[in-house]
């Protein structure tokens, strides 16, 4: 797979275990205090903007995204490309529409956000399932990755046992990040790897450039070169053709990104640390201006990918160019063998192991802090827990979460689940954005509306995925040979996204008539808090 | 009493409600407090709501005279801040989602044109693309002036109010 000799391998274990080392000490240095629910869950709320900001985008960057965005700009340019630069807006429409209404409501998790106008176990209960179904999909897709990712980069030959193995260590890892570090672990983790990912590619992007003597024409005219796809490789339509079909599929996987990356719980959950507006509002330039630099990055990298590598070793590699990344090091560093190629490779598998494991251990954290905070203290226990036993259980939802996520990752380990990352978005964009944008933004919003809205939204994106084309009927689907395509696109958005946002208008109006009494509680409440939702006054 | 929108310009009132997550509510879900004199400046834009409260015939320009200053200037300056709020929101959003949308519309069904050379190999859809994230920067400085601005200062009061009245005045609705 990799051609390096074993002193490149025993670098890159070497790294790897002190990055592990580092981040597990100071993950223990750093775990809450014993008793304190917030220093649990909001991690410091005296936390800096920019270390704050390097925090979000540190959850923002998955391993997911690295690897992929690079993958697909290596291999179709021009989608990659616009991807990119959606991946970058979705934090831009975050921080402009939702982030300080958002730190102004919630306290630790988006049920709070939700319960905030319409109390009850009800909406706590959909909060957490909704939570469940986006985060979970990103994790097992990540950690099923995180398999075949390691025994690439260390060069294990291919055996079930040891991807297996890779994973039941990645997956121990992040249960330890999260339930001993709590947010505050998390938070540390986060701004370690967004300063190595930071750090790697700016390194690896400016030697693509030098290459080609800083002169951005040659880079593109090399790319179309070893893409084999000539001019076709800058113009839209590689990715998913240029049929009428194809055309819609990709406005619409776009529209799902900007919409839905950003809405995800793992990443608004660090906004409720944030001290006040204006810290919050300065912690998101932060996030925005790192991400956007990492999506500048990222299209230098993957066009390198391309003008260097060549698609045909990326796709003999993986069929989605994953681990494009990782092969590029070995073509900049010089010879193989040589002190550079060594260094450079390690580096960069030590940017992405340490991603890997920090988005992990974030999602698994937003999980079961939704479990131990929604679906255990506010409906379970209606809000009578107390925070030394809130605290237990979340640190034992953690296990469970990841215990459950490393189960289901080796389950389907031997598939090509990356429609699981589609999924996760899918839903974000579908169920929880039309929640939070209406009960932050609509007083007439009633419970009715919001249990539409979640549950309907994210049905419907779960069901259109099944049948959609990811998952069977093209060469490059979960069942390449099933036939069960009805909805012919490879995301939901187009169709799952109004779906949301009209059930819950739909229901709302359906409360306003039914149970009048009802909606104008709710409206009461929403008016009640709004001058602590606009302005953060109690 | 009954408050009830309305608006000079009901279709372009509709627009920003359907903008806003609020489309097709009922005539009086948007129950804005009258704008009593506040010392905020009245308008925060040209396309600032103006609200009466006299149901839907009363004149524009209708004098808020029976408000007592003392009782809603709590209520008046959260209508002055979430006006603001919506404005910046409005703007900003809009801008940075449309500009996008148009940006892969174009690319979907203008390939001619964003192929387009404009020097060496660089086409014109690759330098929109980086121009958008390279404008990203400009546009966050932008919204954390704009914000600093216009809706610091008003949520600074609301706080200010909310506080020493103990909720008999600020949160009195």
């Amino acid at each position: 797979m990799n051609d390096f000799s074993s002193g490149t391998q025993a670098l890159v274990l070497v790294l790897f275990t002190t990055l592990v080392t580092v981040t597990l000490m100071m993950c223990v240095m750093a775990g809450p205090d014993r008793d304190d629910l917030a220093n649990f869950y909001t991690g410091y709320l005296s936390l800096t903007p920019l270390k704050n900001g390097l925090a979000i985008a540190g959850d923002y960057i998955s391993a997911a995204t690295v690897l992929s965005t690079t993958g697909i700009i290596a291999l179709a340019g021009y989608d990659g490309y616009v991807l990119a630069v959606s991946t970058a807006l979705s934090l831009v429409l975050l921080m402009f529409l939702l982030a300080e209404p958002l730190r102004n409501a919630g306290k630790f998790t988006m049920g709070d956000v939700l319960a905030r106008t319409m109390p009850g176990r009800a909406v706590r209960i959909a909060a957490c399932l909704v939570t469940l179904s986006a985060t979970l999909p990103f994790l097992v897709v990540q950690l099923s990755g995180a398999g075949s990712l390691l025994t690439f980069i260390l060069d294990i030959p291919y055996a079930a046992g040891a991807r297996t193995a890779c994973i039941v260590i990645v997956g121990t890892l992040m249960i330890i990040y999260a339930a001993i570090g709590g947010m505050r672990g998390t938070a540390l983790i986060q701004m370690i790897k967004i300063v190595l990912l930071l750090g790697t590619s700016t390194v690896v992007a400016a030697l693509v450039l030098n290459r080609f003597d800083w002169n951005p024409g040659d880079i593109l005219r090399a790319a179309q070169h070893g893409s084999g796809a000539g001019p076709a490789y800058l113009r839209q339509g590689l990715q998913l053709g240029t049929s009428t079909g194809g055309l819609l599929d990709f406005v619409s996987l776009q529209i799902t990104v900007i919409l839905g990356v950003a809405c995800l719980p793992h990443i608004t959950m660090r906004l409720y640390s944030a001290q006040d507006v204006p810290a919050v509002r300065r912690s998101m330039s932060w996030a925005v201006g790192t991400v956007t630099t990492f999506c500048l990055l990222v299209i230098i990298m993957g066009t390198g990918a391309a003008a260097l590598v060549g698609s045909q070793h990326i796709i003999a590699a993986d069929p989605h160019g994953r681990t494009s990344v990782l092969m590029l090091p070995q073509v900049l560093g010089g010879a193989p063998g040589s002190a550079g190629a060594t260094i450079l490779y390690s580096a960069v598998a030590g940017m992405v192991f340490i991603t890997l494991l920090s988005s992990v251990a974030g999602m698994t954290l937003a999980a079961a802090s939704s479990l131990a905070h929604d679906l255990f203290a506010h409906a379970v226990r209606r809000g009578q827990a107390e925070p030394r036993t809130e605290m237990t259980v979340a640190a034992w939802t953690s296990v469970a979460v990841g215990i459950v996520a490393i189960g289901l990752a080796t389950m389907v380990q031997n598939w090509d689940v990356g429609v699981l990352t589609t999924l996760a978005i899918c839903i974000g964009a579908s169920a929880v954005a039309p929640a939070l944008t209406y009960s932050l933004f609509w007083r007439g919003f009633t419970r009715t509306g919001l249990l539409a809205t979640l549950y309907g939204g994210a049905a419907c994106a779960l069901l259109l995925m099944v049948f959609s084309r990811a998952v069977s009927g093209t060469p490059s689907a979960v069942f390449p040979h099933a036939d069960f395509d009805l909805f012919p696109m490879q995301s939901t958005g187009l169709v799952s996204i109004p779906f949301g946002y009209l059930a819950g208008w739909l229901g709302s109006r359906l409360d306003h008539r039914r149970r009048a009494a009802g909606s104008r509680e709710q409206r009461r409440l929403y008016e009640e808090s709004e001058a602590r939702l606009l302005a953060a006054a109690e | 009493m009954v408050r009830r929108l309305k608006h000079p310009f009901p279709f372009t009132a509709r627009i920003r409600a359907v903008v806003e997550g609020q489309a097709m509510t009922y005539a009086d879900e948007n129950r804005y407090p009258p704008s009593a004199p506040t010392g905020w400046p009245e308008s925060y834009g040209h396309d600032a709501p103006r609200y009466d409260s006299y149901g839907w015939q009363a004149p524009w320009d209708a004098p808020y005279a029976p408000y007592a200053h003392e009782t809603h200037r709590g209520d008046a300056d959260l209508a002055a801040l979430r006006s603001a709020y919506r404005l910046l929101r409005r703007v900003s959003t809009l801008t940075a989602l449309g500009s996008f949308v148009v940006y892969v519309v174009l690319s979907c069904y203008a390939p001619g044109l964003m192929g387009s050379k404009i020097t060496g190999e660089w086409s014109l859809g690759m330098a929109l693309g980086v121009l958008q994230l390279v404008v990203t920067f400009a546009a966050v400085f932008w919204y954390g002036r704009s914000a600093q601005r216009s809706v610091d200062p008003l949520a600074r009061a609301v706080r200010e109010r909310a506080v020493p009245a103990g909720g008999s005045a600020g949160t009195a609705r």
